[in-house]
């Protein structure tokens, strides 16, 4: 009886713990698709954090909090877009300067706002669904339909992307123009263009990810509360090779380290919790050694495009 | 479109300074938004900081780990190799020096410095090669492995501390105090500080010849330029690449024990926070460049220092110190995407 109400609990918070790196791991999927590589990943992620919560507060809701935070991340990849696309600078630099500005907002930006409060104040959270006392079911209720409505948006999110990419002339686009912008540009399709709006919802969608994680998974902004997870999303888009059905996958197989990596550390206490919070960050450097050789990576990832005049 | 344009048609000097009056006001922006008066904010910044002693030799203190862990950055990404995980390195470097000298207490401070020096390089050195060699070998992205490994040493340095390394009266997370003699005694009566400045300067030094002088530079230079190039010329890449963050990861583990060995005495929690992500900033703005580094390394311990003096007086929260490095290396990576237009540099 224990073992199941174990493992129950294991495979819902494996939703629950994948859901902030699927975000970000989709959005970037498909920037990188196009071409462009985004390593800011971790910086946005605690701006839409800090957003949220923010948001939240102000209008009551943490709808109110998502679009906020949606905004803010869609800002900062546009400035992402703005140095890699336009000035074709080095994507890299700019995405480290990413981390350390999301770094700078949200520790700023909280200690002006609801850090500085007293009493400090309380953040209106998503609550998890019901669907009309389903969750109430045996095994599958926890799992399958008690989780927080962002659960089921980044896993719709992972289908709709999929069919995005695959199916449509706008996915076509995308790889097309991370395969060969020079290609894609001579047969009429806008490479910049394109480029911005992947770029602009890689940052939304990051956004979204710190958004869950301060107003689904927790209540409230705590500085530093992303702790990796922007860059473990950046390693689940290579181990997913670059498809959005593969970053979720990757994205769960995280979520259920993370998940796995709490319960054994209660029912061990006797070795040091220290090793067992290490152990994501363990498992996405040996997963990264044996999937990154493997290439499947676009040909023109982290390469500008010069429009010809 | 149109005002960069007019930026960069602008000459490089006034380039620069465009850029520093954007951020500027920027900042101001950020510091009127939250009701303080941008001119006091400066006036207090520069008075905390450069305006007593107490202050100068403050902001001296910080300037050597940024220093250190700054020309390790350097190393590295003129390779075009990320170390994004200084942190980590400065934290096993850290416990290398305090491990080795609280195990062998009997010898002498001139033997015994030296030997826990070395212990704290190959400390911080391993935890750099290991993402070196991942990426060397396997292709791993080392921006991510060298995070990754950040995170588990912040956890090896929490069980370290309250585990095998705790002090023997058990009651803090901190280890004993180190043996005096590895103690970087103080240069200047009556201030903080120490010794650690001459290390820092000798390996600005020895970083400048390697990098300049010797064919170890040019291949790291050759690698960074362009890896297949370098390859067919019979460089060994790979090789290059491990190596460049092992001396990164090296030069952050002595940063790390100049540290504990200068300023803290001993190894405790968040000894050294944020300095591997501040020496990204100093690094770039030296434009990798080991002799600006120092220099640069000074500028970015006025503002931490000063703005630590901003949160005392003023209650403006210190991470608006974050916001002033993200803007430098921004300016740096804009700045150096206006200079290759210049020069008619085409892509793809």
């Amino acid at each position: 009886m224990l073992d199941d109400i174990f493992f129950v609990g294991l495979l819902a918070s494996t939703f629950r713990f994948a859901t902030p790196i699927m975000f970000a791991a989709l959005g970037e999927a498909v920037s990188q698709r196009a071409g462009v590589l985004n390593v800011g990943l971790e910086g946005i992620m605690l701006v839409g954090a800090f957003l949220a919560a923010l948001g939240a507060w102000w209008t009551g809701t943490p709808w109110g909090g998502l679009v906020l935070a949606v905004a803010g991340g869609a800002a900062m990849g546009a400035l992402h877009a703005f140095i890699s696309i336009t000035l074709r600078a080095d994507q890299i630099i700019s995405g480290i300067a990413l981390i350390v500005l999301g770094l700078g907002i949200s520790g700023y930006g909280y200690r002006m706002t609801l850090g500085g409060m007293s009493p400090p104040p309380s953040i209106p959270s998503f609550s998890p669904m019901e669907f009309w006392g389903l969750s109430d079911l045996p095994f599958v209720g926890p799992i399958f339909f008690g989780q927080h409505i962002l659960v089921y948006m980044a896993l719709a999110g992972a289908v709709l992307l999929h069919f995005f990419l695959y199916r449509s002339r706008w996915g076509l686009d995308v790889r097309a123009i991370g395969q060969s912008p020079v290609a894609a540009d001579a047969v009429g399709i806008r490479v910049q263009g394109t480029r911005y709006a992947t770029v602009i919802f890689g940052g939304a969608m990051a956004a979204m990810g710190g958004a869950y994680l301060s107003t689904a998974q927790l209540s409230g902004f705590v500085e530093n509360m992303v702790s990796g997870r922007g860059f473990i999303a950046i390693a689940c888009v290579v181990f997913g090779r670059w498809s959005p059905l593969g970053a979720m996958a990757a994205a769960l197989f995280f979520g259920m380290a993370d998940a796995a990596q709490i319960r054994l550390q209660s029912l061990n206490p006797d070795i040091p919790f220290q090793f067992f919070v290490m152990f994501p960050y363990v498992l996405a450097v040996v997963a990264l050694v044996f999937m990154a050789k493997s290439s499947r990576m676009p040909a023109a990832l982290g390469v500008p495009f010069q429009p010809p005049r | 479109m149109r005002s960069i344009q007019f930026i960069a048609n602008l000459p490089a000097p006034w380039r620069v300074a465009a850029i520093a009056f954007a951020g500027a006001l920027l900042i101001s922006a950020l510091l009127l938004a939250a009701g303080f008066s941008p001119l006091q904010a400066l006036f207090v910044l520069i008075e905390q900081s450069l305006g007593n002693g107490n202050g100068l030799s403050e902001v001296v203190v910080r300037s050597v780990p940024l220093t250190l862990a700054g020309l390790g950055i350097a190393v590295a990404f003129r390779a075009r190799v990320f170390n994004v995980g200084a942190d980590g390195q400065i934290i096993f470097g850290a416990i290398g020096f305090v491990g080795f000298s609280l195990a062998l207490p009997g010898l002498s401070g001139w033997v015994l410095l030296p030997l826990s020096m070395v212990a704290a390089i190959v400390g911080g050195g391993l935890w750099g090669g290991i993402a070196g060699v991942l990426r060397a070998r396997y292709n791993a992205n080392e921006i991510i492995v060298t995070i990754m490994l950040t995170y588990v040493a912040f956890q090896a340095l929490g069980w370290a501390i309250r585990g095998p390394l705790q002090e023997s009266a058990q009651i803090f997370p901190r280890s004993d105090a180190v043996p005096d003699g590895v103690l970087l005694g103080t240069m200047i009566e009556g201030t903080r500080l120490h010794w650690g400045l001459a290390i820092a300067l000798l390996a600005v030094a020895a970083t400048y010849v390697a990098l300049r002088y010797t064919s170890f530079g040019f291949r790291l230079d050759a690698v960074g330029e362009n890896p297949l190039a370098a390859r067919f010329s019979g460089i060994r890449d790979r090789t290059m690449i491990a190596l460049s963050l092992t001396i990164s990861g090296g030069l952050a583990g002595l940063a790390g024990a100049v540290e504990i060995a200068g300023v803290h005495g001993r190894l405790q929690d968040a000894f050294a926070e944020g300095t591997g992500i501040t020496a990204i900033a100093v690094a770039l703005l030296a434009r990798l460049n080991p002799l600006f580094i120092p220099l640069t390394a000074l500028m970015f311990a006025v503002l931490s220092v000063g703005a630590s003096g901003l949160q005392r007086q003023l209650g403006i929260p210190f991470p608006l110190v974050h916001i002033v490095e993200a803007i430098v290396i921004l300016a740096f990576v804009i700045a150096g995407a206006l200079q290759n237009a210049d020069r008619g540099v085409r892509d793809a």
